[in-house]
């Protein structure tokens, strides 16, 4: 027989058993079967897609645990990637999780359903502070799940104690400043540096924004909205605009060298909102999902396994104090008062568009 | 990779994929030329192969950042083989390659056997959208399958994904093994009859090995690009179905640690197996049939 013909068959078969040994090692290292890729068409599941690190396993181990709902997960690395999946109409996700602007999209496009609090007494554990937002009045639509700043991360050992957003300004800084590749993100570190909101309307103080932006380019060394915080810690750039999540991870490895800050001036106050799409198909285990992950120990549980801050009251029980005292993750009430969340700013935002754009392409 | 034209040389890549940066000898003093070449061919192999070299290295790095080097460690591989995550994505993008490349290269094979032997009307147009899903953006035949999905009211699954990567790889078998048939003496077929074979003899016996290598390095490219592909699967993917690109991906908004960059080291390990294996059998002198490129 031809070898050719018998090279070809020990091709595909090397492929077949080392896909068949990943696979097994795949199914049998989680006994709970929790991430099956196929699944019967019993009601007792529910499908979460949610940013990833949001959710420890063990949590989900739990509630199967507990309820036998067996829990699939996907992640997704951006809004938009969220919105494209509930668009298709053929998603089988029946819990997901948008930032703020993204809710009120959602809303729009009648992708997300509304919610029967009836059906989340553990709703009475959430901080007042973080419900009925201007993205979701009432939250008829979505419950808080991380909320967090976006300040700027540096380097204090080189550059002493920051507290204002005037540092990323200073010509002193020279090619050694990252920005967030956001456009409200950036206007509105702008914006707050002229002791401005971040949903300012007025078209002139937005052309001064834009015209500070236009100088400050040439102090920037780059805008990246996904690894700022590995580009702060290797040295590359000594201030790095960000998320506090992601900074605060990098500042406890090198704490005598990194800090982040929420400026004096205020900053952006962010959230990730759980919502149950509007096509989802196990909407009775969503509410279950929705009430078990607001009970104080779960949240808090969910909290200390990947360091954001959530919106239970109870729950701060039993979060790591390191945790809750860690001012990045959970600043004081003093900060949070000076912050605001990004508001529809509706026409503006083309405005901001336009000028975006012109710095951008300077 | 656009055009047709560029078919034949995917072959002579894969086949010389593996083998070290040729090092001219010659027996005479070396000519300012030839060592200008020489340096030149150094430096195009350096620009292909550092990258790749920096992700291996760093995936025995101690440190968590991507870009700082603490020394060596092989904990990334241990925690690997302990991340579920990257492990289930792993898994669905082998299971999404195989099943793939099985089927994309017997529809392939068949489709480009038929276009080069048979005279049917509509050959021309058939020959044009074959071509097609190599030319429209990637980014367009995913939304297009989105929508077209949404319309079936196919809910997005793992099958969704091996369909959508069926649908776009069938022309690039097709084109590759095409550019071989392209070569094809038909005479060794009338010998293979007028000797008495059948029709199914002569296709396993003369046929099939002499295009087997362009249907190897069809395979080969089918199997890359449906384990790399990352703009059309998340168009596609619905639940369970996350794949390795579209994990990596995800992790970004937390940082990729080097366990991404481990898990790539296996994924080349596996690639550059695979094309070894294949490029031994087209060495084999019996594949080379009475071909002459």
């Amino acid at each position: 027989m031809n070898r050719n013909v018998a090279a070809l068959g020990a091709i595909v078969g090397a492929v077949l058993v080392i896909s068949g040994v990943a696979g097994l090692a795949g199914c049998a290292k989680k006994a709970g079967e929790t991430l099956a890729v196929t699944q019967p068409k019993d009601a007792g599941k529910l499908n979460i897609y949610i940013w990833s690190a949001y959710l420890p396993q063990e949590v989900l181990d739990k509630f199967t645990a507990q309820t036998g709902i067996k829990v699939n997960f996907d992640t997704y690395d951006s809004n938009e990637a969220l919105l494209e999946k509930l668009q298709s109409g053929v998603a089988d996700y029946d819990l997901v999780v948008p930032s703020d602007y993204m809710v009120r999209i959602l809303v729009a496009e009648k992708l997300i359903q509304p919610l029967d609090h009836a059906k989340l007494p553990n709703m009475a554990n959430l901080d007042p502070r973080f419900l009925d937002k201007d993205f979701d009045p009432r939250n008829a639509y979505s419950l808080p799940y991380f909320w967090g700043t976006t300040g700027f991360g540096y380097n204090k050992a080189k550059l002493g104690a920051l507290d204002s957003w005037q540092a990323l300004f200073d010509p002193k800084n020279k090619g050694r400043i990252l920005m967030l590749d956001d456009m409200r993100e950036v206007f509105g570190a702008a914006l707050k540096s002229m002791g401005k909101s971040e949903n300012e309307t007025d078209p002139a103080v937005l052309k001064q924004a834009a015209d500070l932006l236009k100088k400050q380019k040439k102090l920037v060394a780059t805008y990246n909205s996904g690894d700022f915080a590995n580009i702060l810690a290797a040295g590359d750039v000594d201030i790095a605009h960000g998320y506090n999540g992601q900074i605060a991870e990098v500042v406890a490895k090198e704490p005598e060298k990194l800090a982040y800050v929420v400026p004096k001036e205020g900053a952006t106050l962010w959230m990730d909102n759980v919502c149950i799409p509007g096509k989802a198909r196990n909407v009775e285990n969503a509410y279950k999902f929705l009430n078990f992950i607001m009970e104080p120990e779960v949240n808090a549980e969910i909290v200390n396994g990947v360091s954001y801050a959530s919106a239970n009251v109870p729950a701060r029980k039993f979060i790591q104090p390191e945790i809750l005292n860690d001012a990045s993750i959970y600043p004081s009430d003093e900060v949070i008062g000076r912050c605001e969340f990004l508001e529809d700013i509706g026409d503006t935002t083309t405005l901001l568009d336009q000028y975006w754009t012109e710095i951008k392409a300077q | 990779m656009s055009t047709p034209a560029d078919a034949p040389r995917v072959e002579l890549v894969a086949r010389n994929v593996g083998r070290l940066a040729p090092v001219p000898r010659p027996a005479r003093p070396v000519s300012w030329e030839r060592r200008l070449l020489g340096w030149h061919s150094l430096l195009v192999y350096l620009f292909l192969y550092i990258p790749i070299v920096i992700l291996i290295l760093y995936s025995f790095n101690r440190s968590k950042q991507t870009a700082a080097w603490e020394g060596l460690t092989l904990d990334w591989y241990l925690r690997l083989f302990h991340n579920d995550l990257i492990l289930r994505a792993v898994k669905n993008s082998l299971i999404v390659a195989v099943i793939t490349t099985v089927v994309a290269t017997v529809i392939g094979t068949l489709a480009a056997l038929a276009l080069a032997r048979g005279s049917f009307r509509g050959k021309g147009a058939t020959q044009a959208a074959l071509y097609l899903p190599i030319i429209i953006p990637e980014i367009v035949v995913g939304a297009a399958l989105v929508t077209f999905f949404g319309v079936a009211q196919m809910r997005l699954s793992l099958t969704t994904v091996v369909i959508a990567h069926v649908a776009f790889c069938i022309s690039y078998v097709a084109i590759v093994v095409r550019a071989r048939l392209a070569g094809f003496d038909r005479s060794l077929e009338e010998a293979a009859s007028d000797l008495g074979a059948g029709p199914w003899d002569t296709f396993r016996r003369v046929t099939l090995p002499i295009i087997l290598p362009g249907i190897v390095a069809g395979a080969l490219l089918v199997f890359t690009l449906s384990i790399d592909d990352y703009v059309i699967t998340s168009f596609v993917a619905g639940v369970g179905a996350t794949t390795l690109p579209i994990q990596i991906y995800s992790m970004l908004k937390v940082g990729v640690t080097p366990e991404v960059n481990a898990v790539s080291t296996l994924l080349l390990l596996l690639t550059v197996v695979l094309i070894v294996i294949a490029q031994r059998l087209q060495q084999d002198p019996t594949a080379q049939g009475g071909i002459k490129k």
